[in-house]
Formats: C-alpha cells, structure tokens, sequence
C-alpha cells in the first residue's frame, strides 16, 4: 500500500466518520423533535380548544347597521377622518394604526393629551364581550363613540360629527343610505348612529390564521407534514403554556382570553399621583352609561345580546384588574400590559417568571404564582407567543366599497 | 366537563323545560340528593352553540334548568340561591344568577358563567318552609 492510497483511506474513514456523527446527530434531533410533538389525548383537545380560525361570526344584533355596505363604507371613511376631534388633526386611526394591528406603539395612548392606559389593537375586536381595558362598554359600537366625545381623545361633538358628515358628499349618502335620514346635530340618534357605523368597519377587520393555527389545524387532522412545520421550539413554549404556566387558565380559546378580568400584579398607580381603579371603575361607568345594551340605544329589541351587563356582579376584587387580553397578532401589538409598561414580550414572560406577590389584589386570584422559569424556557414561551402573530406583516385594510346610491353619476 | 361520581351531563334542550319528572331521569341531568330531597340540573343548549357538544362552556354564559323532588314526587320547596365558586382559587363567578321558577318543582337559572378552567364547586340552596338546604356539585371545566 502506498502512502497515498493510505492517505485516501484515511481521509474516506474520517469522512465516513464525520458522516456518521452528522446522521447521529440529525436522527437524535428529529427524534427529539417527534418526541415533542408526542402529545397525549387531554393534551390534543387542549390545544384544539384554541381553535379553529378565524372564528364564525354573525352581524351584531344591538347594532342594526352591523354588516349593512353602506355603514362599512361610512365607518371606514370616518376612522380616518380627523375632522371629527376638536382640532381637526386627531382621527380613530391615529392611535388605532393599522399597520400595527391597529395600535400605535406606544407606551400609552395619545390624543389631544396623553392618556393613561395602553391603546388596544382592533383585529378580532368584534369577538370581545367587553371593550375597554375597564370593560366600561358592552358593545363595539359604544366603545367606538367615547374616543369621539373624551375631552383628551378626541374632543368631539354632535355638532362637529354632522358637520363633518353634511361636508363630504360620500360621507353624507352613506350616511343617508344606512340610517334612512340625513345627519342632524340635533338628532339624538346621530353620535350612536356614527359609532353604530365606526362598529360595522371594524367588525370586518380580522386577523388571519398563524403558524400555530396551521399547527393546530394540522395536528387536528393527522398531517405530520404540517405538525413537523411548526417550531420545536413553539411546541415546548406551547406545553409550558398550557402546562406549569396555566396560562390556559384566563387566555383560553381561539382568542386566547376568557373575556374577563384579572389582577396580575401590574401597578395601578398613574402619575403624579392618583390610581387606575381598573374594571372597578369600568363597571361604574357601564352602569351609568346611557349608551350600555340595558339602555334604549340597543337595537336588539329581545335584550338577548345584555347577558352580560343584566347579570353582572360587583367585588371587591375589581379594583385594579383589567381585561385578560388576547394573545393574538402580539408582535404588532406592543408595549405591553394596560397601561403599557412592559416593552417586550421577553419582559412579558419575566413578569410572570418573577412575579411580584405582594403586588397581587388580597382578593384576588389565588394561583398566580411565579413561574420561576430557565433562561431556555423562557425563550421557548416567546417563541410559541410570537406563533400566534401572522408570519408577515399585515396589508393595509381593504377599501370598503362605495355603495351604488352613492356612486358619482 | 367532568361529573364528580357522574361522568357526563345530558344536555337538554329549551324546549323541553315543561315536563317534570320525578325521580329525575337519564335526561334531567346530574342529580344530588341530601335530606330527604333529590335535586337534578343540567345545562340548556345554548343559541348558537353547538348543541351536540354536551358539556358547559368555558367563559360563555349559559343556562341551568333544575328539578327538585322528594319523596313524594315533586317537591314543593323553592330554590332561592345558585352560585359557584372556585375554591382553589377562592373566587367565584362575575355574574350573579337570576333563578326563575317555572312550576312543578323546576327552576331555570340565568346568568352563570364559569370564566376560568379548573375546578368548580356549584352550590343551591333550597327552601322548604323554615329549612334551607345547601347542594354542592364539583363540576371540572376544560
């Protein structure tokens, strides 16, 4: 044998080698990566209760403009109007930006002041069964005409929304065509009418399935392809969060929220001075609001649609909680928490890692604990909140179109 | 939804809420029984919901129907409180129920919601002249 072939054989040897502990190392990893999607049979029905999506939806029965093309077209024309605020300049999209899930990134909201609470995103507003980080309105349409009227919002007013409406031909027949009537200052149905139609826009604005839809949707059907695509580490970021962080326990469902509210240590206290009362105060104004579906603005005549406000119960827990929020589209979303306070969701997750007990309601919920996670898990819980934001990034909202009555001739 | 020492509920249908029937059967639901009075409750298929499901929904309102009876058949008490509670948690619902008599010993209940997963203790109280009695039920909710 010469040194060359000796050479060869060497280098064949070291290649097979090398060869084989790649092929070792992919197989354990694929294994590995099997073995996390090896779930049990509570396990399945867990993670399918987060689904399917998008959800079913009907038209609003307390909103009977809700779904009508003319109010959509309306709605959607007037959230972008700044004509309605008091100086012209502040319109609903300038905090509800649709680029950023219809948030605006910053820490609190701001208007013709700066406000106290975190602007809340829009897509999949129309599932939510309170509005508000109080919950202080039980429809979509309600909530959409307190920005109109608050003096550090919007600063608006009856006589300056039929202005605004009797100034632009399209706004004007639109309104004609879904209410029957022109718009008057005096009419008292005006101010609702209009939030009326700023509700049927918004309940068009849906967020689209995610990867962790897909992967739900895959393992609900047996397709491993599907199933495979989904990140391993999602899958562990999802069995923590079903598992050890209950998280389940309030962001459940396809929403991931129950809808309701919570204390989970956030501070309450507002600068200078003074406190967020929270869904304590967000239930005293729903109860005072001649707007809530008790009242005679509420077009569902059977009040079938007022479950939740004829049955509602005060505690003394409400002070300082505010509204689980859904975990969807969270990457367009931030900063964090109600009044915005936490900038990352890697911060998100520390909260709940390092959670302050003392902080917590006497009252309150019981099993919040904290969460004591490793530097890895609480990568994996980041990665598997990021899978419930689209992949890429949102297109504008479509136009809505101009109804046939209101076309130019 | 999980039965302590039941293992499903039968979920009824709204229609069916004027026949009493004691002792209670296979379709009145999970039955109690305590001092001499039998109790029986089930969930009312909800508007909108998915009526084959047979389970009360996670943070969705919904409705109870309930059947008392004693000994003799249909009971003349009144059901005067239904709530529930979390005990672990130690809270209970964010809604208060409203009970509706609808004759023959059967009750509806409006305005009940279970807004959180775990373990649910529902509790009634039924009154039979002076005595009230208490039911409790642990129900778990997925």
């Amino acid at each position: 044998m010469t040194c060359g072939s000796i050479d060869r054989l060497l280098y064949r040897l070291a290649f097979a080698a090398a060869f084989a502990a790649a092929w070792l190392a992919l197989t354990a990893a694929v294994c590995a990566a099997d073995e996390a999607r090896d779930f049990s049979a509570a396990e399945l029905a867990r993670i399918a209760a987060h689904g399917p999506w998008p959800l079913a939806s009907a038209p609003d029965p307390g909103n009977r403009v809700s779904g009508n093309a003319a109010a959509i077209r309306l709605g959607h024309d007037l959230f972008f109007d700044p004509r309605l605020s008091a100086d012209r300049r502040v319109a609903c999209a300038s905090c509800h930006d649709p680029v950023q899930g219809f948030q605006d990134g910053r820490a609190t909201a701001r208007g013709l002041l700066t406000g106290t609470r975190n602007t809340p995103g829009l897509l999949d507003v129309r599932h939510r069964r309170w509005f508000g980080w109080d919950g202080g309105h039980d429809s979509l349409w309600s909530a959409s005409l307190r920005p109109i009227l608050d003096p550090r919002e919007m600063g608006g007013n009856a006589a300056r929304v039929a202005r605004t409406l009797r100034g632009k031909a399209g706004l004007d027949c639109h309104y004609r065509q879904a209410f029957g009537k022109p718009p008057h200052a005096n009419d008292p149905d005006l101010l609702v009418n209009v939030a009326k139609a700023l509700a049927a826009w918004q309940e068009t604005l849906v967020s689209p399935p995610t990867p962790f839809d897909r992967f739900r949707d895959a393992l609900q059907r047996g397709e491993a392809q599907g199933v495979a695509a989904y990140p391993t580490a999602a899958v562990r970021g999802l069995r923590l969060f079903l598992g050890r962080g209950q998280c389940a326990t309030c962001h459940a469902g396809p929403l991931f929220s129950n809808g309701e509210f919570g204390d989970i240590g956030v501070p309450f206290f507002i600068r200078p001075s003074g406190v967020d009362p929270g869904r304590q105060g967000g239930i005293k104004r729903l109860l005072a609001s001649p707007w809530n579906l008790l009242g005679s603005y509420n077009d569902d005549a059977t009040r079938d649609n007022a479950t939740q406000t004829r049955f509602l119960r005060t505690e003394h827990r409400n002070f300082g909680e505010f509204k689980v929020p859904t975990l969807r589209n969270l990457k367009l979303t931030g900063p964090y928490m109600h009044n915005g306070s936490v900038a990352t969701l890697r911060e998100v997750v520390r909260h709940y890692s390092e959670l302050d007990e003392d902080r917590l309601h006497t009252d309150g919920e019981r099993i919040l604990r904290p969460l004591r996670l490793t530097d890895a898990e609480s990568a994996d819980l980041v990665t598997f909140l990021e899978s419930l934001s689209p992949a890429s990034p949102l297109p504008p909202p479509a136009v809505p179109s101009v109804v046939a009555a209101c076309r130019a001739p | 939804m999980l039965l302590r020492g039941r293992a499903t509920l039968a979920l009824g249908l709204p229609g069916a809420a004027a026949h009493a029937a004691c002792p209670p059967g296979a379709d009145d639901g999970a039955v109690i029984s305590k001092d001499g009075l039998v109790l029986a409750y089930r969930p009312l298929a909800i508007a909108g919901e998915d009526k084959n499901a047979g389970r009360i929904p996670m943070a969705k309102h919904f409705v109870l129907e309930l059947q008392l009876c004693d000994t003799s058949g249909v009971s003349a008490a009144r059901l005067v409180k239904a709530d529930a509670t979390m005990p672990e948690h130690r809270h209970g619902m964010n809604y208060r129920p409203q009970i509706k008599p609808l004759g023959g010993g059967r009750f509806r209940v409006d305005g009940m919601m279970f807004h959180m997963a775990g373990h649910w203790e529902l509790a009634f109280e039924v009154q039979a002249g002076k005595e009230v009695t208490r039911f409790t039920h642990d129900l778990r909710i997925d």
